[in-house]
């Protein structure tokens, strides 16, 4: 859905509508923070658990902002040389071949470490992005390992990387610049400082039931509605406890999806059990979702809907 | 920068210099209040706050709030203090002492001259024939003294170490290296193996033989211990060997073992009795001696029943992310005799087992020969345990501290 002109995001309300428009609904504490990042230009760490619209928000916010997004998935043993930049070995090694005995050697060096003979890669590439600029997400940096995130400092703190044998890039454009984290184990306390923070929690039910609405169109009313209940009242006590890892939004619409797709009008407990697999991805988890439970949860859901 | 202020002037021009001095006051006054409540926050931030007011605008509290949670919250478990303590001081900054006050533990450890740790006062003390220990009179009421002795049982274990345990952990930890397992990690650095060539050392060493390609550098993968993920019962049973285990691994395991160029340990470490407690905090502190003070307040059900299938779901619902892709390395620490329900412990046991790498079970009661695990915790333990270690004389840590080693090389 492309938009006319790029958001000016001058108050939190525009920069809401515009991610809406784009089908991302952020409340309003989340507003505030991505707002904060924009006009203070710092970067923006994200935390929560998974499928609850991290990386969506990057996309969303890049369709917003006209941004090109650059994404970099770290994982273990993610290396500078992957991130950041790298040299072009084989062309250097030619060129100091064509050029031996021609140039003179003080001279060799330099034309060796030209711009040209560099690899760009994501940070280098965010910050070398002409305007409007372009919006790095650093996704699940928790997944790559600690030493990895020192090489990140650089460019959260001063969006700059330097490169010994070129010197400084700078970015002319602050890229926007996003990180994810699962929190499968602490963030160093050095890049935390650089950014802003904020805790991505499940969304309450009307958020729930405004995102299924937007991305599931075609399913009946009552059908949303109930699958935003149901959902609900699993991420909740007391039957959170039964689950080891709650559905986060991605897999309520994946849910929602699916019972259209089974031609559902309404949710009985058969059903439920028969598409758990599509709410929970462990085994156990999809065991403890029988019948019963099931059950269980939509009177509860049903009531609960009542009483709002 | 005021230049950028113009969006939102409106705001800014509304509320007038002098109100405008009075919240950077009132900021800088929160600010404090949550750095006393455990917030790391520093100057760097607080200036950063006042920015993103500048930008947001005070008119809404919920935007004002939303704004200093995400300049000044960095971890998710500080959102909730964050706030309570909002709420609290924007309406009432008395009321937000109070809260303060209730939420701080009692900070008057501090005031006190030191105590003596019992390893000092133990070497100043000339050397004496054991004598009797001083028998706690016991002339209170029944009723006082019951409490009492559970609250003695809690606490009394987990002891500072006297000076000839201190030596003869120290030397058990100098004798007997945990070789704790390495793989090949993703990471590389520069050696003469390995499958990939480091381009930028060959390039620079053809430099210097003017462009000619003498030797190819490879990249190494380099070494990493596997993470590790100690379980340790202090259960009545235990209650002997846990003081002692904890200062021999907290010794072993503090360092890296895996030759000067691996990476480090990553060491978790929980107790569990009736349920679970985690001992993180604790063994983050150097000194062994902090350590056993730390974990002897946080541990709070020593001496109880072991309830090992509930701690273990307690592990498996909110610890989980602590196994790390299943190359875990578990030590389990304790006798098996389970006084839970034996149904979960089977489940959970195999669930644990699915997760990790190697389940080691170190059971420090039983003997060597001609063990049988009988009791039906053991047995269930025995199935899951990839191997098991049995000492039988606390006094021979030594012997134990060999066995784990024995275990961690095969």
């Amino acid at each position: 859905m492309p938009t006319t002109s790029p958001c000016e995001c001058n108050t939190i309300d525009e920069l809401t509508a515009g991610l809406r428009q784009q089908g991302y609904f952020a409340d309003r504490r989340l507003a505030t923070a991505v707002f904060l990042a924009l006009k203070l230009q710092r970067p923006l760490l994200l935390e929560g658990e998974p499928g609850v619209g991290k990386t969506e928000l990057a996309k969303a916010l890049a369709q917003v902002l006209w941004r090109q997004l650059i994404r970099l998935q770290c994982f273990d043993g993610l290396e500078q040389r992957e991130a950041l930049y790298e040299w072009n070995y084989a062309a250097q090694l030619l060129h100091l071949r064509a050029a031996e005995g021609q140039v003179p050697s003080s001279e060799l060096e330099q034309e060796v470490y030209q711009p040209r003979y560099l690899v760009r890669r994501p940070l280098l590439q965010a910050l070398e992005t002409p305007a409007p600029g372009a919006l790095l997400l650093i996704d699940e940096v928790d997944r790559a390992d600690e030493p990895f995130e020192a090489f990140l400092l650089e460019y959260l703190g001063e969006y700059q990387v330097s490169i010994p044998e070129l010197g400084t890039v700078r970015a002319s454009v602050p890229p926007v610049t996003l990180l994810t984290s699962n929190r499968t184990r602490e963030l160093n306390g050095a890049v935390k400082r650089r950014c802003l923070y904020h805790w991505l929690d499940y969304p309450d039910r009307e958020h729930e039931l405004a995102i299924v609405r937007a991305l599931v169109p075609e399913a009946p009313a009552r059908l949303t509605e109930q699958v935003a209940a149901f959902v609900q009242q699993l991420r909740s006590a007391p039957f959170d406890g039964n689950f080891q890892r709650a559905p986060g939004i991605a897999e309520t619409v994946e849910w929602a999806r699916a019972l259209v797709a089974l031609d559902t009008l309404a949710l009985d407990p058969e059903v439920v059990q028969d598409t758990a697999g599509i709410l929970f991805k462990q085994r156990d988890d999809v065991a403890a979702l029988n019948q019963a439970l099931a059950a269980e949860v939509l009177q509860v859901a049903a009531q609960g809907g009542g009483a709002n | 920068m005021p230049a950028q202020l113009s969006p939102a002037p409106e705001r800014v021009v509304q509320l007038g210099d002098a109100r405008h001095g009075k919240l950077a006051g009132n900021l800088g006054a929160f600010c404090r209040m949550l750095r006393r409540a455990g917030v790391p926050i520093d100057a760097s931030r607080i200036a950063l706050a006042q920015q993103a007011l500048n930008w947001v605008g005070v008119a809404q509290k919920d935007d004002a709030s939303a704004a200093l949670e995400a300049v000044l919250v960095a971890r998710e478990q500080d959102r909730a203090v964050f706030r309570e303590l909002f709420d609290a001081f924007f309406r009432d900054p008395k009321l937000a002492n109070k809260l303060l006050a209730q939420m701080l533990p009692r900070a008057d450890g501090h005031a006190r001259a030191p105590k003596r740790r019992p390893r000092v006062a133990e070497a100043l003390s000339p050397p004496k024939a054991q004598s009797a220990p001083a028998k706690e009179d016991a002339i209170d009421l029944d009723a006082a003294m019951t409490a009492s002795q559970v609250a003695r049982l809690k606490t009394a274990d987990f002891n500072q170490l006297t000076a000839s345990e201190y030596m003869l952990v120290e030397r058990l930890v100098r004798d007997i290296p945990l070789p704790l397992p390495t793989v090949a990690a993703r990471r590389t650095h520069g050696g003469t193996r390995g499958a990939r060539i480091h381009w930028r050392r060959t390039f620079g060493s053809a430099a210097q033989c003017g462009g000619d390609v003498m030797a190819l550098h490879r990249l190494e993968r380099r070494r990493a211990p596997l993470p590790l993920l100690v379980l340790v019962d202090v259960s009545g049973s235990m209650e002997r060997y846990a003081r002692l285990l904890l200062a021999f691994l907290h010794c072993a395991t503090a360092r890296t073992q895996a030759g000067g160029r691996g990476l480090a340990v990553r060491r978790d470490v929980f107790a569990f009795g009736s349920h679970l407690t985690d001992l993180n905090a604790a063994f983050r502190l150097a000194d062994t001696d902090a350590m056993l003070l730390a974990a002897g307040q946080a541990i709070d059900d020593f001496a109880g029943g072991t309830r090992l299938g509930a701690s273990l779901a307690q592990l498996r619902e909110r610890h989980a992310r602590r196994l790390v892709g299943r190359r875990t390395l578990v030590l389990l620490v304790s006798d098996g005799l389970d006084t839970g329900e034996p149904e979960p412990l089977t489940k959970e046991l195999a669930w644990l087992k699915r997760h990790t790498r190697t389940l080691l079970w170190l059971n420090p009661l039983l003997r060597f020969g001609g063990y049988e695990p009988i009791a039906r915790g053991a047995a269930e333990l025995h199935k899951a345990a990839d191997g098991m270690v049995a000492v039988h004389n606390v006094t021979k840590l030594h012997e134990l501290a060999g066995a784990i080693a024995r275990l961690l090389k095969t």
